[in-house]
């Protein structure tokens, strides 16, 4: 059974709901703590976008949309502490958008957008970051989603659910295959998926 | 989960991630314990998440030509659009000031009556991008000339072809325009973005590059300007 999530857990997320609070009970207004948290977000917001995308131009390009909705709506926002979780699914929708925009019809879970990977990806430095990246980029989007929201955001599976307008099941069930995509790509496991276990742990009958 | 399995990769991954109530943690903890292979998988499902936040720790910025006020200077760009957005919605109109016949000429304009309108062209959809200059078009056409109206459009790269000499077919309507005035704008980054793929663009003589589209639109929202996206 999944937890509800424990206030000693401590996560950007939480961090930034907490910090949130606070500077409510400070009482600073509405509107000028929706500008702070807007630009205190913007880095999570590109990561992100880039994490879905693994275009920098196209990241920023998100970013800037997300931004402008937010403001242009943040009278809907009823809830300052669920701030953070609402930035996020306005990106994941200008990523739907821009993939309607282009006629690339989501699919559910189905939908799959392996990214160009080019050579200029791998003139960073750090080697063991592309090869996860590649792998990451070659997820469908709606599993690369679900990973990057819960690994690097360290959003709740209920929050997940809500920026994603999907099922916690489905969280799950995606999180999962997600993961198990990766773990193939990137760790070592045999050919038929199975678990290489180390000789000195391995049990024979 | 398959039958030989003691415990699922979504039981796994609520465990690695936080989820899971204190009696179950208990059990995953004491499975781990107890079954080597139980233990590896939950090794692999944390390696894995800790590969994921590794890769994305620093991540490439975005070139960004036009950023000459640093970092910043678009969210604080937009943010006083949204306060001016606001302060819109709040009172239902705006004043601004214009120059008319030389003079500084006070208007209040009610927001769906406006003298100022900026049209964003995202789509190269010819529905659209008719429907955009048929907007503009109609505005500097006014009711009874009372008033001088000032139109901008401006596309971004989904609607960049409307701008592009060798695509657009609406090269006529924009020079009549032009010459009422309307000033035509082309997102700048998506202009360096086609170049930067080996694209060559040529724009009709009207288009403005000083911009990018977020930009210019930032600007004239910051003015009181009418939005609206085509």
């Amino acid at each position: 059974m999944l937890a509800r999530r424990r206030l000693d857990t401590v996560d950007s997320t939480d961090k930034s709901q907490r910090g949130v609070t606070m500077r409510v009970l400070a009482g600073i207004s509405q509107k000028r703590l929706f500008k702070t948290i807007l630009a205190n977000s913007r880095d999570r917001l590109y990561r992100m976008a880039f994490s879905w995308t693994h275009d920098p131009a196209l990241a920023d390009d998100l970013v800037q949309q997300t931004c402008y909705q937010a403001l242009r709506k943040q009278r809907h926002l009823r809830d300052i502490d669920a701030a953070d979780a609402w930035l996020f699914r306005i990106l994941a929708n200008c990523l739907a958008d821009h993939h309607r925009a282009r006629r690339e019809v989501l699919s559910g879970e189905e939908f799959v957008i392996v990214e160009k990977w080019t050579p200029e990806h791998a003139t960073q430095e750090d080697q063991v970051a592309q090869r996860v990246r590649k792998a990451v980029s070659a997820l469908p989007l709606a599993h690369r989603q679900v990973v990057t929201l819960v690994d690097l955001e360290g959003f709740s599976y209920a929050a997940v659910a809500d920026i994603l307008d999907i099922p916690v099941g489905t969280v799950m069930s995606r999180l999962s295959r997600g993961r198990r995509a990766l773990r193939d790509h990137l760790l070592d496991v045999n050919a038929r998926g199975e678990v290489n276990l180390p000789a000195k742990v391995r049990r024979i009958k | 989960m398959t039958k030989d399995e003691l415990i699922s990769d979504e039981q796994l991954n609520a465990f690695t991630d936080g989820e899971l109530e204190a009696d179950e943690e208990n059990r995953v903890f004491t499975l781990s314990e107890e079954n080597a292979e139980v233990d590896v998988r939950l090794c692999q499902h944390r390696k894995v998440k800790e590969l994921v936040q590794h890769a994305y720790r620093d991540v490439p910025k975005p070139r960004r030509h036009d950023n000459k006020g640093g970092p910043g200077k678009n969210l604080l760009s937009l943010a006083a659009a949204a306060v001016l957005l606001l302060a819109v919605g709040l009172v239902g109109g705006w004043t601004v000031s214009r120059s008319l016949d030389g003079g500084s000429v006070p208007l209040v304009a009610a927001a769906t009556n406006p003298d100022t309108l900026l049209l964003h062209v995202a789509s190269s959809d010819p529905m659209r991008m008719q429907q955009a200059l048929d907007r503009a078009e109609a505005l500097m056409a006014g009711p009874d000339g009372a008033t001088s109206p000032r139109v901008e459009i401006v596309a971004n790269e989904g609607g960049l072809n409307l701008l592009r000499s060798d695509m657009t077919p609406y090269a006529r309507q924009i020079r009549r325009l032009a010459e009422q005035d309307v000033l035509f704008f082309a997102c700048s980054k998506a202009i360096e973005r086609l170049e930067e793929q080996g694209v060559s663009v040529q724009l009709v003589p009207e288009a403005n590059t000083n911009y990018s589209a977020l930009d210019r639109v930032v600007h004239r929202m910051q003015q009181g300007w009418t939005y609206e996206k085509i």
